[in-house]
């Protein structure tokens, strides 16, 4: 294995583990502003969901990141 | 095992082959293959859940708004006459099953909160010789006056019913939360 290729293994393991972490804090989001709803605290729920929506654009731009690596990669290889 | 019985069973692994190379035109997907997931499809599926997921906490966040305050019902709770100064009256609002509670201040005005506490919802009381409303599970205490905690586990304050006066009769028009 190539050292690029060791290096992208690497780091889309790492990134891999990231945005699991991510979806499970946003699961961990989802489920507070569930029980903010029930208890009547729109402002907590309102807060959980900008959050998330944060969470999500820095998974969104992980996911790109290794898709531009593997870009990358492929026209190196070419 | 003899000669001819060697070849009869290899034919019938070629024409098992055969028919196995037919099929496999029509599904050219193997099991092991069809069972294995690389990380890429696992991070793409990971983005796809985290969108869903940030959809789901924006409609969650959006349904009160939707459900506006207008919305709310006017209900009417008591006779003003009926409550004294340091008196109290539990009722229901805005549905049956969301416990509140009016309390006469020592000023003579009204307020009403959700008797839910808001550190693991046990029911409070007011507690008049300390002009307070009182959570018995864990010793929280709201002042009277803002529904704010001051002593105890709690932390946020309780949610405040507003009420309007026609007369002598109050009623619960809708719910403030801090």
């Amino acid at each position: 294995m190539s050292t690029r290729q060791s290096q992208g293994t690497t780091l889309f393991t790492a990134l891999l583990v990231l945005v699991g972490i991510g979806v499970v804090v946003q699961l961990w989001l989802l489920a507070a502003s569930v029980d903010a709803l029930m208890r009547h605290q729109g402002g907590t729920a309102v807060r959980a969901a900008v959050a998330s929506a944060v969470v999500f654009v820095i998974n969104g731009l992980l996911v790109l990141y290794v898709i531009n690596f593997d870009r990358k990669v492929e026209q190196g290889r070419n | 095992m003899s000669e001819k019985e060697g070849s009869k069973q290899n034919d019938c692994l070629e024409c098992r082959k055969k028919k196995d190379a037919r099929w496999r035109e029509d599904f050219p997907v193997s099991w092991e293959s069809d069972n294995y997931v690389t990380r890429r499809e696992m991070v793409k599926f990971l983005a796809l859940g985290s969108l869903t997921i940030a959809g789901a906490n924006a409609v969650v966040a959006g349904l009160p708004h939707i459900v506006k305050a207008s919305q709310m019902p006017r209900t009417r709770i008591a006779l003003a006459s009926s409550i004294p100064v340091g008196g109290s009256k539990l009722f229901a609002y805005p549905s049956e099953d969301d416990p509140c509670i009016l309390v006469r201040q020592t000023n003579g005005d009204l307020v009403a909160y959700s008797q839910v506490c808001t550190h693991l919802s046990c029911a409070v009381v007011h507690n008049e010789q300390e002009n307070a409303l009182f959570c018995p599970c864990h010793h929280g205490y709201f002042s009277v006056a803002e529904g704010r905690p001051f002593a105890g586990p709690p932390t946020r304050p309780l949610p405040r019913i507003r009420l309007e006066q026609q007369g002598n009769e109050i009623f619960a028009v809708g719910v403030e939360v801090a």
